[in-house]
């Protein structure tokens, strides 16, 4: 009896709060996806799954699923390794290291808005970036960063990288905590060497965080939306389209709020997949094990 | 017993700080390749608000020719901005104080409780991050409509609340189950009652999970800009990246004046980063398995 | 779980409750939505309101300056409360059509009905089935903005006139070494001006309102349209990267290379001087541009007479105080429309104020707005939102090679029924 009491007290609150300003407001949003709605006056236009056959069979849809992707890869691929070196760095005694931190956190404070303009005008043609690769004898590396339909995924890539490093380096930075120093020292006794003690002692034990941040990465690289549209819309001509911006692009700009709503339903089950399968074979072992 | 600290204090022996590894070098060139890659936009941020539109205009990013203070004193000097700087503190703070307190008392539930549906329980709450938050803007706007939560701060703090609790439960559950069950069986033997443990015991050792959700949420609601633009409309009670339009017209913004508006609203948010950022590392660390 | 079923009936209850109305429209407080979030702008706005109450003491005007972009998200969701701003900005078309079937804005027709005739052929785009049901303010035209001393160095002495001339002088700019034209193709509507210009000049005017009227553009002169803008692209009079350009932001936007020198020309309304302004260091850039109409073309069906524009313009709502349509003569009066005129904010809609048109170019630019035959308000908003963005970003994505003239003209019929 007490034992239900603690449980209602310290799950209610949250419970309550999410499930007034999240859960109700996300169930409203499915209900507008199966109605052609245009906002105003009243749900009339009743579509069923009409939406949803709609988005499936898009091409550009289709096409923003692919980037989507491509975004998804490339974090995991490219970010994930950089990060945890970093990480790794920044906890070493470092002169300097608080101002460390403080510099690779600070992308992820600043605005997307700002974040965007401010990239617009470094990789402007002739810009900063394309002046610094001619400095470094690498002329030839210049590309139309925005322009071209080849390269713009891989420019956006860049500044997602830019804004969200700091983030996933201090969440790991955090899980590094709980790895007790003895256990480094101990294994660097043994003869280990660094490269050794942190394959076989740190990234085992960092294991539950790296797995956190993977989760978060995927998630927040399948809804990517602010950078990609304050920077190309999605161009040029559907280069860069993400599922958030095919959203807002084809949705809402177009007043068209069940599409919208039907495009935003279909990117949340694309997500609650992974979710499920991520959660069944990577997280599973987290949760059991170190409670008894 | 040996331990590498009585080593390095026994005289005679050779101890790490005497000689320089290369991989000690490597680290610090790393460090330097990171910053610099990392810091220049800040720079062309921060160094941008000293000049004036047209000079960021003829040269992106170029030292300021003449250094110009005037961005930066017109925006401090504006009382507008003390406005949307109070705003923006007011809603942040309720919003990263509710999701971290609330998100602290879920994940202990989920954590260290076992019920049946805990799991499905846990589920519920990751849903909150895999729907994309500008569609739930609109139901949410109307939802806080009926409630007459609107031109009200509570109405941007509560949903901004509840959107951040997925990510705070998702990070701190699994540091709180790392925490092994004898230290919580001490404490009850010591009789302390399970709340007692988790308010005496469990959150000091989550240290740092627990800044890095805070600093987490307090971010997120301090850039929030769709939320805030639904739910104001008089200029008195906008935030600060709403207040970013007052220098932005139809055709044309003033690109100087935006950068230093930028520059002095990241100001708290880091400063919030650097008070948590010592718990996160230099917390009660390390200490669990004593 | 208990505390699930205790939520649900808490959110049940809350939703239930509807909540007391908030704010009444009460006898003289009018409530103001325009996009002049920064100066001059807001000041005039602010001054206009005073100047008002002064003359009218039992009316009070509240302003709340919103973010030009942010309307279209903002407005929708005031339509449906039951407290909308009393007065709003909005720009005509099939915006306001679909602004229209909320039923809360006020139908005008008999309360402007004795000085809306004053304002000529710019109020046309503010009607809905020959009903007014907002007012403009001032009004847009687009043309060519050119340098001059550009146009000097590669020897072109006369603007052209028809479009065969249009391309001998990009070739001649191109011998100068000077990049032709400017275009900021990344925000695509600058891409629809030139599809938009095209249209215009190949159908004949009825053929043009009568497919915007159906929402179907089934004419072949609509296909010759996308056909002219392949001939204009093959000649490559377009800068470097023009995909990725913005149009307005920043000196490596279109208007800031025109405005620095870097592009001899650029299709824009007559708000391209102002944005050039604050993107440049050079204080007598102004002196250096001139205006030409866009050219016309032989054997086209289109009346050369016919000009693309659209304009600014403010709508009452059902909720607002009675004195709303008055205020609104107020803003079109010759008293406000001199400050809109003076302060550089678009053209006068208010023929009276034309004098205030400080600069000699604008002043061009508006005597041929008053000559056209008929001002074809932009496509994109002379259909409803959603068939105007789909043709936005059909043109878009041909001109960056997707896609082809025919499909460009049947995206209107396919958006136009429900086709996404």
């Amino acid at each position: 009896m007490r034992r239900r009491l603690e449980l209602t007290l310290l799950l209610g609150p949250a419970l309550l709060l999410f499930t007034g300003f999240v859960l109700v407001p996300i169930a409203v949003a499915a209900y507008y996806s199966l109605y052609d709605w245009q906002g105003f006056g009243a749900l009339t236009d009743f579509v069923g799954l009409g939406n949803y056959w709609d988005v499936l069979g898009g091409a550009v849809f289709q096409g923003a699923v692919g980037h989507n992707l491509v975004i998804v890869v490339l974090s995991l691929v490219v970010q994930l390794p950089v990060s945890v070196a970093i990480a790794l760095l920044l906890n070493r005694k470092l002169r300097g290291r608080a101002a460390l931190r403080l510099i690779v956190f600070a992308p992820y404070v600043l605005s997307e808005a700002t974040t965007a303009v401010i990239w617009l005008l470094i990789l402007q043609p002739g810009g900063f970036v394309d002046q610094a690769l001619t400095v470094l004898g690498l002329h030839g590396a210049i590309h139309q960063w925005l322009a071209d339909p080849q390269v713009v995924l891989l420019t956006l890539f860049a500044v997602i990288t830019w804004k969200y490093l700091g983030f996933g380096i201090i969440l790991l930075l955090a899980g590094l905590q709980g790895i007790p120093r003895e256990l480094l020292e101990a294994a660097a006794l043994d003869g280990a060497s660094s490269w050794q003690a942190v394959r076989r002692v740190v990234l085992p034990l960092l294991g539950p965080t790296i797995r956190i941040w993977i989760f978060l990465s995927v998630i927040g690289s399948l809804q990517v939306f602010d950078i990609v549209w304050i920077m190309t819309l999605g161009g040029p001509a559907n280069a860069s389209t993400t599922m958030a911006t095919y959203l807002i692009d084809h949705g809402f700009k177009r007043y068209e709020f069940g599409y919208g709503s039907a495009v935003a339903v279909v990117l949340f089950i694309i997500c609650f997949a992974f979710a499920l399968v991520y959660q069944r074979f990577a997280l599973r072992r987290d949760t059991e094990g170190a409670m008894g | 017993m040996l331990t590498a600290a009585s080593l390095s204090r026994a005289p005679g022996i050779a101890t790490r700080r005497a000689t320089v590894r290369p991989a000690t070098v490597v680290a610090y060139l790393a460090a330097i390749l990171i910053v610099g890659i990392t810091v220049v936009p800040l720079l062309f941020v921060l160094i941008g608000g000293f000049r004036t539109t047209a000079q960021v205009n003829a040269a992106p990013v170029g030292w300021p020719s003449p250094w110009v203070a005037d961005n930066y004193t017109a925006i401090l000097g504006a009382p507008a901005f003390w406005e949307f700087l109070w705003n923006s503190m007011v809603i942040a703070v309720i919003a990263t104080g509710l999701a971290v307190a609330l998100g602290s008392m879920a994940g202990f539930a989920l954590s260290r409780y076992r019920f049946r549906g805990r799991e499905a329980l846990y589920g519920v709450f990751t849903i909150g991050l895999l729907f994309p938050l500008g569609v739930a803007s609109l139901p949410l706007y109307l939802l806080l409509r009926q409630v007459g939560l609107l031109e009200n701060p509570l109405g941007v703090a509560l949903p901004e609340a509840a959107f951040s609790l997925p990510v705070t439960i998702l990070i701190l559950r699994p540091f709180m189950l790392a925490i092994p069950q004898e230290v919580e069986d001490a404490a009850v033997l010591d009789g302390a009652s399970r709340l007692g443990f988790f308010w005496r015991i469990l959150l000091p050792l989550s240290m740092p999970a627990l800044s890095t959700v805070t600093v987490l949420a307090f971010v997120t609601s301090w850039n929030a800009y769709l939320l805030p633009l639904l739910v104001f409309n008089d200029q008195s009670h906008f935030t600060l990246p709403l207040g970013v339009a007052t220098f932005q017209s139809q055709y044309s913004q003033d690109t100087a004046r935006i950068l230093a508006f930028t520059t002095l609203s990241m100001v708290p948010a880091l400063a919030v980063f650097v008070l948590a950022e010592r718990r996160i590392v230099g917390g009660l660390s390390g200490s669990v398995k004593g | 779980m208990r505390s699930i079923r205790l939520c649900a009936v808490v959110i049940a209850a809350l939703l239930v409750a509807a909540c007391g109305s908030s704010g009444t429209a009460g006898s003289g407080a009018l409530t103001w939505w325009h996009n002049g979030t920064s100066d001059p702008l807001k000041s005039l706005w602010q001054s206009v309101a005073d100047g008002y109450h002064a003359a009218h003491p039992d009316v009070t005007i509240s302003i709340d300056p919103i973010q030009n972009e942010q309307f279209q998200t903002k407005v929708p969701l005031a339509l449906q409360s039951d407290s909308p701003p009393g007065l709003y900005q909005q720009w005509g078309g099939g915006g306001e059509a679909s602004q229209i079937k909320s039923g809360k804005v006020l139908d005008l027709t008999s309360s402007v009905s004795s000085w809306i005739g004053t304002l000529g052929k710019a109020a046309e785009g503010w009607q809905v089935d020959g009903k007014q049901y907002g007012v403009p303010f001032d009004l847009h035209v687009v043309g060519f903005w050119y340098r001059k001393d550009l146009f000097g160095k590669a020897q072109i002495t006369t603007p052209p006139a028809t479009m065969a001339d249009f391309y001998t002088d990009i070739d001649k700019l191109r011998a100068a070494g000077v990049t032709p034209v400017a275009i900021g193709s990344k925000d695509r509507w600058p891409d629809a001006f030139y599809w938009d210009y095209f249209a215009v000049r190949e159908c004949s005017t009825d053929v043009v309102k009568q497919s915007i009227k159906a929402q179907k553009l089934e004419d072949p002169c609509w296909r010759k349209a996308g056909d002219d803008l392949t001939a204009l692209l093959a000649r490559k009079p377009f800068q470097d990267g023009f995909l990725g350009t913005p149009a307005q932001q920043g000196a490596g936007s279109s208007a800031g290379m025109v405005a620095n020198g870097q592009a001899a020309m650029e299709l824009q309304g007559d708000w391209e001087p102002g944005t050039m302004a604050a993107l440049t260091e050079d204080k007598d850039f102004a002196s250096k541009l001139g205006w030409f109409p866009f050219p016309t073309i032989e054997g086209g069906a289109g009346d050369p007479g016919v000009t693309l524009g659209g304009g600014d313009g403010f709508s009452c709502t059902t909720v607002a105080p009675p004195s709303c349509p008055d205020f609104l003569k107020y803003i079109d009066g010759a008293e406000v429309q001199t400050k809109l005129a003076a302060a550089g904010i678009g053209l006068p809609v208010n023929p009276d104020a034309a004098g205030a048109l400080k600069d000699p170019t604008l002043r061009q630019v508006f005597d041929f707005s008053r000559k056209a035959t008929y001002i074809q308000t932009y496509l994109d908003i002379a259909l409803p939102t959603n068939v105007g963005q789909a043709l936005d970003d059909a043109i878009a994505n041909f001109v960056a090679g997707k896609g082809t003239a025919a499909s460009v003209a049947a995206t209107v019929g396919q958006a136009a029924t429900g086709d996404k």
